[in-house]
């Protein structure tokens, strides 16, 4: 009899379906991994399980009988401790404090000594591997990353469960401290414990798992003993099948492109979060950067723009060296970039239209004045490229949709055309008649010349739109896919493939 | 053509009133004016009035560098004002000696230890990265310290008569030199914050430093410019200031500092910067001189009128602070 059971349990966040029909058995005993591509409904299947999120249907059994979560506290006194993807750590308190936060000892006065001495006990399981000032009294704020992962794995693990789920817990660990982890998991499941475990990494899960169930588009679609898959079926059973279409919106490949000229030709280009990295793009070819989250491809397109500088490597705009110094230097030599984080890096909000659409036709023409009958005629046909929706050129920016902000923040690189268009993941939180208006003049301006460098998280953007697919794992280039081989299977293949350690 | 019409204006309601800091501050001045002239008639005679504008055009000089500043954002203030004012009256009032033949040698002394000090300032900002509120404190300890081994070794000098004339005297459409100065400042930061690119780049810079970067903007650059403005227009308020009291003498430009804030302030310029303009702080720094002479006439003395200027600014954030804590 499976320890732990999900059925059919269900989740709808407004006009989301998070998940439609998630269904998990695990046994005591195993190590059993949950995997799925990003929005298919792991984390709420997860949360539903630890009593973070109340399920819409469906229902749990533990031990064989049926069990309802209230909430955290109560899942944790069943037995059910949770490792939380975003992290569910106390900023400001100590690491003893947040590793034993949900069960402190009581009375008035908190015994500091007896609360260390208990902590230390988790922190001891990763001696060695957690890095410079981590002790039980280190305010949390100051940690690392992966220090701030590694006290969240201790917080779960002092839980005691019988009963442990990990969802990503290994994304900010380097390669000894994942090794660490799984040995102590190894140890817990060797006691008897059960552990669900969320990885995208290939390796790590025919490392350590028994059994693998695998979700897509909120559904369970099957379980397999690891010992009786490999990956190419798990990244099969992700997709759906081995289709062989490119995707629903198809974009022939550019014909000139065997005959267009480089423009962009980027060689061993390095820095931080990426190694290596070595492209061409073409006039009028739209080359996509592919691959999980973070793998470096928003970072080398910044540091192509100089923000900041890659630490080595060069870099060859229409035959001449460039020196990617700063934003200044390589928009004058014709490079653009539009940031998917615009309010960080687009926007100048609580100013008006006029001001956010002009700096860089300012920049490049290195004007003195601003007269704003001029400016305006100038921004208006570029504004009108991506239909966008504004009452005057004198309403601030923060007055608009994000995706009519997103229009404006690009519209400010068609007033002067650049020759490289860099675009990182320029479609993220904006709505969908934007994406339409905004690939449609990508793919214009492509037609037109320009040379398109775009990275997006959702794969159908790439699959719809790229000549060229550059996958991305670990801060390389680990594959590329040309022609016919633009598939969603391959894309996965490629991009949950091992990696090498970051 | 798929740009759509303006939303139909508002209705004009009260809220609108109370939010458009100018129209509040020239309201104030009016009311503060009737009350003067109630509490000591004579107060609002056009003679005093006039006064009292060129009173309020020293403070609103240095303002237009404060104002400046803080525009820029990254917690952006400016305490060394005083100093460089106090400073640039003791170069001035050396360097011209009593004699007209002067006065130009000592307007470009000033402005250039104006700019030095400002750029100094600019640069420990900037590129050592010091808190401004730390950096321009410590200016202006500096700047003392200076102040007080200047004066044992050289005479304090004296105006020329030509100075002393343009602050204080009528010189066109029987208003002051001085007052003709503040309106042609005034128009040129109108012009500098409305129809230049440098002032698009100081909002941008004040609002979102991080997309002005990346927006090719010389962030730096322009932040040890807005410094360096601060100044030269507080060496130009130093010489004025010469001009209207004749000699220089220990400290006179202290009591600018706390005004020059507040004047900024007070004119609608949000204090986290990227907000704002010059034509409120003119308005603001009118009020204070207002303020401040009618806390003469009631006979409350210098520590009381400090008080009162400490509270003002404290209020001031209470209500302007709110907007800002939202934004964030
Ligand atoms: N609190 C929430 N509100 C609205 N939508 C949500 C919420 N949590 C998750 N979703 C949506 O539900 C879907 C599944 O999310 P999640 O379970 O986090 O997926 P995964 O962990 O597999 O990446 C996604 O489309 C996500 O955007
Ligand atoms: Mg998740």
């Amino acid at each position: 009899m499976a320890r732990l059971v999900a059925k059919a349990v269900s989740k709808t966040y407004g006009a989301t379906k998070a998940l439609r029909r998630g269904d998990l058995e695990v046994e005591a005993g195993e190590v059993h991994v949950l995997i799925g591509s990003n929005g298919s409904g792991k984390s709420t299947l997860c949360k539903i399980v630890a009593g973070s999120v109340r399920p819409d249907g469906g229902q749990l059994l533990l031990e064989g009988r049926p069990m309802t979560v209230s909430g955290p506290e109560a899942a944790r006194k069943l037995g059910i401790g949770i490792f939380y993807q975003e992290l569910s750590l106390a900023a400001h308190r100590s690491v003893a404090e947040n590793i034993l936060l949900s069960d402190l000892p009581g009375g008035l006065f908190v015994n500091r000594g007896a609360l260390n001495a208990k902590a230390q006990r988790y922190i001891d399981l990763f001696q060695g591997v957690t890095g410079d000032d981590f002790h039980a009294d280190a305010t949390v704020e100051t940690l690392r990353p992966d220090q701030r992962q590694l006290v969240e794995i201790m917080k779960a693990l002092s839980s005691e469960a019988p009963v442990l789920i990990f969802d990503e817990p290994t994304s900010a660990l380097d390669r000894a401290q994942v090794d660490r982890f799984f040995e102590i998991l190894r140890r817990l499941k060797d006691d008897g414990r059960s552990i669900v475990f969320i990885s995208h990494r290939m390796d790590e899960i025919f490392a350590l798992g028994d059994r693998v169930t695998v979700i897509r588009d909120g559904e369970t679609v099957a379980t397999k003993r690891i010992a009786e898959t490999d990956p190419a079926e798990v990244i099969r059973l992700m997709v759906g099948g081995e289709e062989t279409l490119v995707a629903a919106e198809p974009h022939q490949p550019t014909v000139v492109a065997a005959t267009a000229k480089t423009v962009l030709a980027v060689s061993g280009l390095s820095g931080a979060g990426f190694r290596d990295v070595s492209f061409n793009v073409a006039a009028g070819e739209i080359l996509g950067l592919g691959g999980l989250h973070g793998q470096g491809q928003s970072t080398v397109l910044r540091a192509l723009f100089g923000a900041p500088s890659p630490t080595s490597g060069s870099v060859q705009l229409n035959g001449a060296t460039l020196n990617p110094s700063s934003p200044r230097a390589t928009i004058g030599r014709g490079l653009a970039y539009v940031s998917g984080d615009r309010r960080r890096d687009g926007v100048i909000s609580g100013r008006p239209i006029l001001e956010n659409v002009t700096p860089i036709h300012a920049v490049k023409q290195r004007l003195a004045l601003a007269s704003p009958s001029a400016l305006r005629a100038k921004a208006k046909p570029a504004l009108e490229a991506l239909r966008t929706k504004f009452a005057t050129f004198n309403h601030p920016i923060s007055s608009l949709s994000g995706g009519n902000q997103q229009k404006i923040v690009i519209a400010r690189w068609l007033i002067d055309r650049p020759d490289v268009l860099l675009l990182d993941d320029p479609t993220k939180g904006i709505d969908l008649s934007a994406k339409t208006d905004l690939f449609q003049l990508i793919r214009k301006l492509a037609a037109e010349g320009m040379a398109i460098v775009l990275y997006s998280s959702e794969d159908a953007e790439l699959l719809g739109n790229a000549d060229r697919i550059l996958v991305f794992n670990g801060g390389r280039i680990t594959r590329e896919l040309t022609g016919e081989q633009r598939t969603r299977f391959n894309l996965y293949q490629a991009a949950y493939e091992a990696g090498e350690a970051a | 053509m798929s740009t759509v019409e303006p939303t139909a204006t508002k209705r004009f309601s009260f809220m609108d009133i109370l939010k458009a800091p100018l129209l509040i501050a020239i309201a104030l001045i009016i009311a503060l004016l009737l009350l003067g002239e109630y509490l000591s008639p004579g107060f609002a005679s056009g003679q005093q009035i006039l006064r009292l504008l060129i009173v309020a055009a020293l403070m609103g000089i240095v303002a237009a560098g404060q104002n400046l500043v803080i525009l820029g954002g990254r917690e952006g203030i400016d305490l060394s004002v005083g100093g460089v004012v106090s400073l640039a009256a003791i170069i001035a009032g050396n360097l011209m000696g009593g004699e007209n033949s002067g006065i130009v040698l000592a307007i470009l002394g000033c402005l250039a230890a104006g700019a030095i000090v400002g750029a100094i300032n600019g640069i420990g900002v900037t590129l050592l990265r010091i808190p401004p509120l730390v950096m321009t404190l410590g200016m202006l300890g500096v700047l003392q310290g200076l102040l007080v081994v200047i004066r044992n070794g050289i005479p304090s000098g004296r105006a020329a008569p030509g100075l002393s004339q343009f602050v204080t005297q009528p010189v066109f459409l029987g208003l002051p030199g001085i007052i003709w100065l503040w309106i042609v400042i005034g128009l040129a930061m109108a012009f500098l914050l409305g129809r230049t690119m440098l002032g698009y780049r100081i909002y941008a810079i004040g609002s979102n430093e991080q997309a002005a970067f990346m927006a090719g903007m010389p962030v730096k650059t322009t932040r040890i410019l807005l410094f360096v403005l601060s100044g030269m227009f507080a060496a130009i308020a130093g010489i004025c200031l010469l001009g209207y009291t004749g000699s220089s003498f220990a400290n006179v430009g202290e009591q600018y500092m706390l005004p020059s804030i507040i004047a900024v302030v007070f004119g609608g310029t949000a204090l986290s910067g990227g907000k704002g303009g010059y034509t409120g702080t003119m308005a603001g720094a009118t009020l204070l001189t207002v303020l401040q002479s009618i806390l003469t006439t009631v006979n409350i003395d210098e520590s009381g009128r400090q008080m009162v200027f400490g509270a003002t600014l404290l209020l001031l954030m209470l209500f302007y602070g709110r907007g800002k804590a939202l934004r964030a």
